[in-house]
């Protein structure tokens, strides 16, 4: 799913009635057990408060009874709601975004706010991301947490044991008797209506990941982004600053035609603004990696240099005579 | 510590070969606490689930974990998506874990292959989840190639158990 506008923003959830003892799913958090609603006065305010405990390690939280809805506190889904869920998990539908900033952003949006199919989403696209490479470790944590959260869920909604659930979820995952399904990056480039260049998928398949976030404000050079891009290997190097204020390489030809509108388009995951018959857009330049070779000198080749100290001159005349070793001859007196 | 029980009278070579492979993978120590018998009235294919729930008690401290090995075969699972064949079955985070090795030819010979279903279902003792990485222990055991596999987990997976088993102690 190639997210390229931001979803609008969704009205808040209506609050939900709780009572003592019910089992609600706080996101990101998981099961928990409503132990208690109690009228607390805080900061010279009386708010009603809803204790919950956590049923995995006991973990007790606080949450005002006006925010319930707002924090995303739901109730166990049903189970015609898990039904939905596994069945979209069955098909075959949902491949995850290559642009690793629009898919973490989307994946956290539906860790806290998509409930149980939100949770599915995120694991089907992970899982199927990684059938095309190896995830990096950001995004393994939250395929596990995502999947950890699913098979609590599942199991409380089913009333079935967590490796149970955790097997009705897999067996659609991993079919069984079959290996998985190897992915290929077009069936992630069909899926992003065939703009190729737009995927940064070069980019991306270079270990881009969550782990790069800290890169996010750091613009690639804007004319080597889209040869780079061609290239694939560097697409995600970062350059020192000073590079990056290069100008752009454009040949004579498209520096002499007039100025047109320019056109935007995404490489490898920053938006680049580039001249529209650029020669960078319609044919990429191939360069060859590494440095340049260095220009062969012309006329016969250099004598080779003789290697160590150079031999002492030899001085001119006789040749002083060895000195006496041991002490000088006593002299008589 | 993780306790290891058996429901019938194994090759001796066997068990201790196991119980090294889960020290080296969990680096908890491991041991052979015993035969015992399994839950009366059962028939083969044994039902996973009652075995775990009644099977005899093994002397061990909270923390500890049991795994009940044995070489009858599991009855498969019927599940919501399907049937799943089931070599082993496991409480997420709890104490009991069971392990079958039926279902492999010279289990004597093929130590390793028996501890790596062995190491899955501990994982799930412990809370790991099914893993993506074919070469994982913790990868779902019922694809062709999980049998070829090594007897360890992955950085992800290893790390996760570690990071449990050191919370479990504290």
């Amino acid at each position: 799913m190639a997210e390229t506008t931001a979803p609008p923003a969704a009205p808040p959830p209506p609050n939900i009635k709780l009572a003592v003892g019910d089992r609600v799913v706080y996101p990101n958090q998981g099961l928990c057990k409503v132990t208690g609603i109690d009228t607390k006065e805080v900061a010279g305010q009386k708010l009603t408060m809803v204790s919950l405990l956590r049923e995995e390690d006991g973990a007790k939280v606080m949450v005002p009874e006006a925010k319930v809805g707002a924090i995303g506190v739901r109730k166990v889904s049903s189970g015609a709601e898990v039904e939905k869920v596994l069945d979209f998990v069955r098909s075959d539908s949902d491949k995850a975004s290559l642009d690793w900033k629009a898919r973490a952003r989307t994946n956290v949006e539906r860790m806290a706010t998509g409930g149980l199919l939100g949770l599915a989403e995120v694991v089907k696209g992970l899982q199927v991301l990684s059938e095309l490479r190896p995830l990096p470790t950001k995004e393994r944590e939250l395929y596990n947490d995502a999947r950890h959260l699913l098979v609590a869920e599942i199991s409380a909604s089913l009333n079935i044991l967590e490796c149970d659930a955790e097997d009705t979820v897999d067996a659609l995952l991993f079919p069984v008797g079959k290996e998985r399904p190897k992915r290929t990056a077009e069936e992630f480039r069909a899926l992003a209506g065939g703009d190729d260049d737009e995927l940064g998928l070069d980019g991306d398949l270079m270990g881009g990941g969550l782990e790069d976030e800290g890169g996010e404000e750091e613009p690639q050079e804007p004319a080597e982004g889209g040869e780079e891009a061609a290239e694939g290997e560097e697409g995600e190097e970062k350059k020192p600053a000073a590079k990056k204020e290069k100008k752009p390489k454009v040949s004579r030809e498209a520096a002499t035609q007039p100025q047109e509108p320019l056109k935007k388009s995404v490489i490898s995951d920053v938006d680049v603004t580039l001249p529209q018959a650029s020669p960078i857009i319609t044919e990429p330049i191939k360069r060859k990696r590494g440095r340049p070779p260095k220009p062969k000198p012309e006329g016969p080749p250099p004598e080779p240099k003789k290697r160590g100290r150079p031999p002492k001159p030899k001085p001119e005349g006789p040749p002083p005579e060895p000195k006496k070793r041991g002490r000088p001859p006593k002299v008589a007196k | 510590m993780i306790r290891v029980a058996t429901f019938d009278e194994l090759d001796p070579k066997l068990v201790k070969d196991l119980c090294k492979i889960l020290y080296q993978a969990f680096a908890v120590g491991a041991e052979h606490a015993g035969v015992v018998t399994p839950p009366s009235g059962m028939n083969e294919p044994w039902d996973a689930h009652r075995l775990i729930k009644e099977a005899p008690k093994v002397s061990a401290f909270q923390d500890d974990k049991i795994l009940y090995v044995t070489s009858r075969k599991l009855l498969p699972r019927k599940l919501a998506t399907g049937e799943v064949p089931t070599f082993g079955m496991s409480q997420y985070n709890g104490q009991r874990a069971v392990v079958s090795f039926a279902h492999i030819k010279n289990p004597n010979e093929n130590v390793k292959q028996v501890a790596r279903y062995a190491l899955q279902e501990l994982g799930h003792a412990w809370g790991l989840h099914h893993c993506l990485d074919p070469r994982c222990a913790m990868y779902p055991h019922w694809t062709p190639s999980y049998p070829n596999g090594d007897a360890s987990f992955c950085v992800f997976c290893r790390e996760t158990s570690e990071q449990k088993i050191r919370l479990a102690k504290s």
